[in-house]
Order: structure tokens, then C-alpha cells, then sequence
């Protein structure tokens, strides 16, 4: 079973220097965080979509497609209660589902731009890129081993519940707290496993010299392309042209009255 | 591999008094006044039982002790002239490179190229040598041709040669790799010695392996057997090996051959033959005559054990499986198996033995076809219901141990299908007995010995009554009276009633305990048979890397197919 996320093409989105990939996806986080326009955010998603398409990458989003799924259904459900408004019928309101739109939007829209960094960027890429804006080596070779780790202890837990299974392990049924228990013979199992290879892990690495120096060198040539430059570019054009619409209250408010339904930024009362 | 070399001291590794005691059982030396001296160039392999102290001794060439693992060292160890303690882990490892049993963890990289550029890259080499240098391990471990492989796609052996080849990269002067093919599957095995071997000739590199392989010892200029944390003897593997005696006292496995001469005629040692082909020409030499009724007599309480198989209790139909991502790891199996049978499957990683054997108790289920475990199809019915007549006993028994004792370990399957306090005493006392651990009832099973850890596992498959016990790979990692201790065992529960289904790399174990053999290649089962039906094609096994015990071998040249040493001397004439 593949547990890594990263998807080895060799596309255009593969090529891009990691730090290009890094501030793109910085940079789509903030424009998701600054809106809370429909619109804006629909379009920043298709944008993230279309960026992921040129990597071949999406495929990997069906990995993750529960929760997506899960994250839309919640947030149209728990805002279309809970959203506090005035054209509440029972306890459901239009405006409320709108507003679970957006969230639904904005949050699926961060997810998926991380996935398509870390489908599209090799681990050892993204703790290079981290050096290159100053990162202590040690610390960036942390992050990238934490996000290692992740397919390790997935693939220790799959062999771990199949024992325990083969044991009479059975999972779904009893109350919430005899399922608690349950979950202790696949806890212990599985942490002491990851702490047994962690230190292992960490034997081999120093083995293989790693802390010899603070300084070292790298076989990973990252060099800012045409490329690069062209899609960073791209992306500066895009925020600055996200925050000017957003600090220009007048466009701003145009744009807004023209589709109501569409912004929760408390400029104009809700209305379809 | 050429490196500036000053001309220095020839020994490239020397201990002198060497003691350390681990900090969490500081009572106990792990290894006790070693001294040591190993000069450059020389091919050595360190073998001894579980707790010899082989691991401590390869563990503190490098400085991860005392450095790593801390407790209380006496002495000295000098690598290249340098005194190891004092000094980084990643500073010796210029020196000396450290291969580690566990492949999985020791590799990192998303692919194979960034696994062998690590090592070069904390030295600061420069990147036109790093890809120099890539190019020529690439070629020495054999995987051209993978370079931009992911390592989690690599089989097991291909994955501990890149292993190897990321120490190798750094070009250090010594190598030490420590039970590199435990995990191995024959073919995996087989890549490893040969690397070792090619190493060994085309380069002064000073090798040092520990095994576990007597068969495979031979090949060293030299032999180190350790036990109780001292060197027991120190000399040519040759002279060693064919001490049988000693081999047997220290519980390592004795080589078949010379075990077998020794036995039979009584001669000195150093007169013994110890492979297949000078045990044959002995064999012809001597004129020893093969007697064909005791043979007879063999194969007869053989048919007799097959006659009283009773009824038919697990058929597999027509089975296929493909996983999702489309690797059809079954393909078109059909057998039977009968209570009371003893049957092992053999087979290289990935062959889909394990797949396999996943079906018999429902934890996956058919892409095509049928598996029915008496009577019940696997489709129908869930792995809880299936599991109380089929118990499945998994590789690594870390995978399963969690309770705080060993009482609680054990109970943890009847009590969890509703089986009463006092029933379930009852049950584990019976389990415990099976296994040999009565007693052990309060003990933490975390800090037993994997042997005894690989026992519990299977008293708490045993507590819930099983009919039929898959084993996968119930012999990996132990030593060899170990091995022996949990075969004993496992006869024991098929005599008792048990069918065995065991998975394993092991090959005397199968010639000494299986009653059948079913090999498996690519998904289908390419010889299925008594044992001592398949081991006599001997040319079809070697096809798929497998190999038989040595008093196998000698045996179907000068007779007919027997399986162990006892056979062997009692249809030549030998007492039993």
C-alpha cells in the first residue's frame, strides 16, 4: 500500500522550484482567509483546481475525498441551524446555508491547495526550499520527518488492527466507552512500534553522518527558473489585486451589492 | 573503492578490554572484556545466540555506544586509530558504516538517488562527486535501473541493498552490517551475501557481518562466535564449523554435513567434510550403503500419518485477489486441507503467500472464488465468527502484545468472546503449559526475550481454542535453539490435534516439521506436494531461489530424498 502523498510526474507544476510551490500555496491561504465573498473563493478554488490539473495531482484528492465530503455536508448543516439571522424558518435559514457554502468553500479550498504542495513536491524538495529561506537544516529535515512519519505509523496501525482482529478484536460494536477500550490493544501496539523504528530511524541517520556538520551539501539543484519567476509573478499580479479590491471599499461595495447573496463581510446586509 | 589513504596503522579496528553494561540493565555486562583485532581487508562474520552481545559489540564500532545508548563502558575501541568514544556517531561514520536489520527504518528518501545522496551530502561533498558516486553504488548493490524508484515500492532485499549502498556511498574503510538478512526472503538473502562477497574481492574494504546462516559463514576469511557477552572462538570458519560438538553447546545451528559424518563414523574433525559435494565424494569413498528397507519404513509411517488425516476442513476454490491499485496478488488458487495436516508455504516477498493464507480467516476477501473453513464461506461470514476456529498467528508479535501481563495478554481472546472468569483461567493456564511459560503469568511480556514475546503470541492464539493456527513466520528473528523451542511447540500442537498452516522462509524447518509444502510464485502455486516429494526437485526450488538443507541435498545425490540428519543416519546404518 503507497502511504506517501507525493505523485511522481514529471509535469511542468513537478518542475517548479519548491519554494515557488511553497509561496503560491502561502499566498492562496491568505486570499482563502481574507474573503468571505462566494464568488472569490469559488474562483480561488477553480484556480487551485486548474494549478493541480497542470501537475496531474488531483487524482490524489480521492484519497481525501471523505473529508472533503464530510467538511461540506457539516458546515452546510451546522450553518444553515446555527447561523444567527432573520429569515429563519424553524430553526433553518437560507442565509445560513449560503454562509456554510462559503466555509465549505474557503476551508476545502486550503485543503486542497496543501495537497496539491505536498503531491506535487518531494519531501526532501520542501525541507531544501525551507533552507533556502533560512530555515535551520535540523529543523526543516524535522518537519519534512514529521510528515514522513505519517505513512509509517498508517501502514504499522493497518498490520496492528488486522492482528488484533485475527484475535476477536471487534471493533463496532458496544457503547462509545467500551469502544474507547477497545482502541487500547491497537494504541499500545502502534506506539511502541513507531518509538521502536524512531529509534532505529535516528541510529541510521547518524550513521550516515547526519549533524556532522552544520553546514552540507545537496545532490537537489534548486534554481529559480523563467518559470518560477513567471508564476510567482502571476501570483503577486493576483493577491495585490485581491487586497486592492478588498481595501477599496468603494469597488468593493459595488461588487458586493450587485450579488448580495454572495459576501458575509458585514458590508451589506444578506439578502438573495 | 579508491580513497586518498594514508598508509596507517593495518588494524583497522581494535578493542582492547572492551566492557559495557547498559544503563537499563546495568547488572548484566552485554558484552565482557573483549579483545579484539581486526587488520584491513579481512572478511569477518560474528555469529552467536540471542544475548551474545554481537549487536553491543557492532553498535559501539561506530561510537552509537556509548554515545546512543548510554550505560557503563570500560576499555577502549580504536577505528582507524581513532578512539571512538569521545567522538559523533556522524563523525565515525567516515570511518565505518552501519547497516541495521530493520530496512524499513533505515530508509527516508522519496526516492533511491536522495537515499544514496544523504550520506555524501552531510560531508559536503560536492555534487558532481555526489552524482559520480551514486552512479558507481548504483552499479556495486545492484539496482541500476531504479534510481528514481520510491524505496516503500522496493521488495524486501532490494530495499536492504539500498541500505547498503547509502552507507557505502560516504565511502568509509569498513563495513559492519548487523543481521542484514534476518528479514530477508531466500532470493533477498542471496543479493546481500553476493554484494558481501563481490565487496569483498574487488576492494580492501574490512567486512563484518553478523548472521544468523551457518551455511553462509563459510565464505569468511574469518569467524568470531560470541556468547554471554564473551568471544567463545576466534579462527577460519572452516575449522570452527566443523567442530560440531561446540556449534551444538553454544546453540547455533551446526552445519548438516559434518554433523552427519561425525555421527556416523567417528572421525576427527578436521578430516570432515562440510558442504553436499565433499560429503558426497565421503560418502561414495567410504562406501556407505544406503538401506533401502529402513527407507521404506520411513514412508510408510509417512503414508500412515496421511491415512489418518481426518476430514476435509478448509477449501480454497478458484481464488484470485486484486488489491485496489490492481496488483492481482492471487491468482487461480485451488487446494484442500485436511485436519491434523502440517503444511507449509513457501515463496519469495510479494509471491502472495501472505494474501494467501489473509483469506483463510477472513480478514480479506476473494476477488474471485471461494475459501470455506468447515463448511463456512469466507464471504458470508465475519472475521469474528471465522476466527474461533481458525487462529492466525502474525509475523512480529509486537504487533499484538499490549497488556501490562502476560495473564492479561492471553486472556484477551476469550474474554473478549464473553468466556467466563473462570473458563477463562482455565484457558490460559492450558495456553501457557502449550507454550512452555507456566509461571510467567505476571510477568510485563514487554520485557521477555523475542523468542519468548513470539510465545505469548501464540498462547493468546491458543487461548481461544483454535482448530487451525496460521503461523506467519513464526521463526524470523529467533536463534536457533529458539527456533527449535517454537517448532518443538508448534509439532507438539499438531500432534495434539492442531492443523498448521505456517508461512516461512526457514528451509530446515520445513524439511524437519512440515508434512506438506505448497511453493507459491507469482500468485499460483507452482508445486504443492508431501515435503519430501518437492525437496527432491531440487533444480525446480533453485528456480525459485530456494535451496534445501544441506543433508538434503547429499542425500538425493547418493539415495533417496530424506529430511533430516536423524533419517539420514538411520538409513545408513547410524544409531538413532
Amino acid at each position: 500500500m503507497d502511504m506517501f502523498l507525493y505523485v511522481d510526474n514529471n509535469s511542468g507544476l513537478h518542475r517548479l522550484d519548491p519554494r515557488t510551490k511553497l509561496i503560491i500555496m502561502l499566498m492562496s491561504f491568505t486570499v482563502a482567509v481574507m474573503f468571505m465573498n462566494i464568488i472569490i473563493l469559488a474562483l480561488l478554488m477553480l484556480l487551485v483546481i486548474i494549478y493541480g490539473g497542470i501537475g496531474r495531482v488531483l487524482g490524489n484528492l480521492k484519497r481525501i475525498r471523505m473529508v472533503l465530503i464530510m467538511i461540506t455536508l457539516f458546515s452546510l448543516a451546522i450553518w444553515t441551524i446555527a447561523r444567527d439571522s432573520s429569515d429563519k424558518v424553524f430553526i433553518f435559514s437560507l442565509e445560513g446555508l449560503f454562509y456554510g457554502i462559503m466555509i465549505a468553500l474557503k476551508t476545502n479550498t486550503m485543503i486542497i491547495a496543501g495537497m496539491v504542495f505536498l503531491s506535487s513536491t518531494k519531501i526532501e524538495e520542501i525541507s531544501e526550499g525551507l533552507v533556502k529561506f533560512k530555515i535551520p537544516y535540523r529543523g526543516a529535515f524535522a518537519f519534512a520527518t514529521a510528515i514522513r512519519l505519517v505513512p509509517m505509523i498508517v501502514a504499522t496501525s493497518y498490520t496492528i488492527i488486522q492482528a488484533q482482529k485475527s484475535r476477536g478484536l471487534d471493533l463496532d460494536s458496544g457503547n462509545l466507552l467500551q469502544k474507547i477500550k477497545k482502541y487500547l490493544p491497537l494504541m499500545i501496539p502502534t506506539i511502541i512500534s513507531v518509538i521502536r523504528s524512531t529509534n532505529i530511524f535516528s541510529m541510521a541517520l547518524e550513521s550516515k553522518g547526519f549533524g556532522y556538520s552544520s553546514k552540507r551539501t545537496n545532490y537537489l539543484f534548486l534554481i529559480l527558473k523563467w518559470k518560477d519567476y513567471f508564476m510567482l509573478g502571476f501570483g503577486i499580479l493576483l493577491l495585490t489585486a485581491a487586497i486592492l479590491l478588498k481595501t477599496n471599499t468603494e469597488v468593493f461595495g459595488d461588487f458586493v451589492s450587485q450579488f448580495p447573496w454572495s459576501d458575509f463581510s458585514g458590508k451589506l446586509q444578506w439578502s438573495l | 573503492m579508491a580513497k586518498d589513504k594514508v598508509i596507517q596503522s593495518k588494524n583497522v579496528i581494535e578493542i582492547n578490554d572492551l566492557t559495557f553494561s547498559y544503563k537499563a540493565d546495568p547488572g548484566k555486562k552485554a558484552v565482557d572484556n573483549i579483545n579484539l583485532v581486526i587488520p584491513k581487508g579481512q572478511f569477518v562474520v560474528i555469529m552467536g545466540p540471542s544475548g551474545a552481545g554481537k549487536s553491543t559489540l557492532a553498535n559501539s564500532l561506530n561510537g552509537l555506544i556509548p554515545g546512543f545508548l548510554k550505560g557503563k563502558y570500560i576499555g577502549e575501541v580504536l577505528i582507524n586509530g581513532k578512539k571512538v568514544k569521545g567522538r559523533q556517531v556522524s563523525e565515525m561514520a567516515r570511518e565505518i558504516g552501519l547497516v541495521f536489520q530493520d530496512f524499513e527504518a533505515q530508509l527516508f528518501s522519496t526516492n533511491v538517488n536522495l537515499e544514496l545522496a544523504f550520506g555524501p551530502e552531510n560531508f559536503q561533498i560536492e555534487r558532481e562527486e555526489i552524482v559520480r558516486r551514486i552512479n558507481h553504488v548504483l552499479k556495486t548493490v545492484k539496482l541500476e535501473g531504479f534510481e528514481k524508484r520510491q524505496p516503500a515500492t522496493l521488495s524486501g532485499g532490494q530495499k536492504q541493498r539500498l541500505a547498503i549502498g547509502s552507507v557505502l556511498a560516504t565511502y568509509p574503510d569498513i563495513i559492519c552490517m548487523d543481521e542484514p538478512t534476518t528479514d530477508l526472503d531466500p532470493i533477498g538473502k542471496l543479493g546481500i551475501f553476493n554484494i558481501a562477497k563481490e565487496l569483498h574481492e574487488s576492494s580492501e574494504f574490512t567486512l563484518l557481518i553478523v548472521e544468523h546462516e551457518t551455511e553462509e559463514a563459510l565464505n569468511a576469511d574469518r569467524l568470531i562466535i560470541m556468547g554471554g557477552g564473551k568471544i567463545l572462538k576466534d579462527g577460519k570458519p572452516e575449522l570452527i564449523l566443523s567442530d560440531v560438538q561446540f556449534t551444538d553447546s553454544v546453540g547455533i545451528m551446526s552445519l548438516q554435513i559434518p554433523s552427519y559424518f561425525k555421527r556416523l563414523l567417528n572421525i576427527s574433525k578436521d578430516k570432515l567434510p562440510l558442504d553436499p559435494k565433499s560429503g558426497v565424494s565421503m560418502f561414495l569413498d567410504k562406501k556407505i550403503i544406503f538401506n533401502e528397507d529402513k527407507y521404506k519404513e520411513i514412508i510408510k509411517s509417512e503414508d500412515e500419518r496421511k491415512a489418518s488425516y481426518g476430514k476435509l476442513i478448509l477449501t480454497v476454490n478458484n481464488l484470485v485477489h486484486i488489491y485496489p491499485n490492481g496488483n492481482k496478488a492471487v491468482d487461480d488458487i485451488s487446494f484442500d486441507i485436511r485436519e491434523r495436516e502440517f503444511m507449509a508455504i513457501l515463496g519469495h516477498n510479494g509471491s502472495g503467500k501472505t494474501t494467501l493464507v489473509k483469506h483463510f480467516n477472513s480478514l480479506l476477501s476473494p476477488t474471485e472464488g471461494n475459501v470455506k473453513v468447515y463448511g463456512n464461506n469466507t464471504r458470508e461470514h465475519s472475521i469474528f465468527e471465522i476466527g474461533k476456529d481458525i487462529g492466525y498467528v502474525f509475523q512480529n508479535p509486537d504487533h499484538q502484545i499490549f497488556a501490562d501481563t502476560v495473564f492479561e495478554e492471553v486472556a484477551f481472546s476469550p474474554k473478549i468472546r464473553g468466556i467466563k472468569d473462570e473458563e477463562v483461567k482455565v484457558r490460559v493456564a492450558e495456553a501457557l503449559k502449550a507454550v512452555d511459560l507456566e509461571g510467567y503469568e505476571e510477568e510485563d511480556p514487554f520485557s521477555l526475550s523475542k523468542g519468548e514475546r513470539q510465545r505469548v503470541a501464540v498462547a493468546s492464539i491458543l487461548s481461544a481454542r483454535p482448530k487451525i493456527i496460521i503461523l506467519d513466520e513464526p521463526t524470523t528473528g529467533l536463534d536457533y535453539s529458539e527456533q527449535k523451542k517454537m517448532m518443538e511447540l508448534i509439532k507438539q500442537l499438531n500432534m495434539a490435534g492442531h492443523t498448521i498452516i505456517m508461512i516461512t522462509h526457514t528451509m530446515w524447518v520445513v524439511s524437519e516439521y512440515a508434512h506438506r509444502v505448497a511453493v507459491i510464485r507469482d500468485g499460483r502455486v507452482i508445486m504443492d506436494d508431501r515435503t519430501r516429494i518437492v525437496f527432491a526437485e531440487e533444480e525446480k526450488l533453485k528456480k525459485s531461489f530456494l535451496r534445501t538443507p544441506h543433508i538434503v541435498s547429499l542425500s538425493n545425490q547418493v539415495g533417496k530424498t530424506v529430511l533430516s540428519v536423524g533419517e539420514m543416519l538411520a538409513c545408513t546404518g547410524g544409531n538413532k
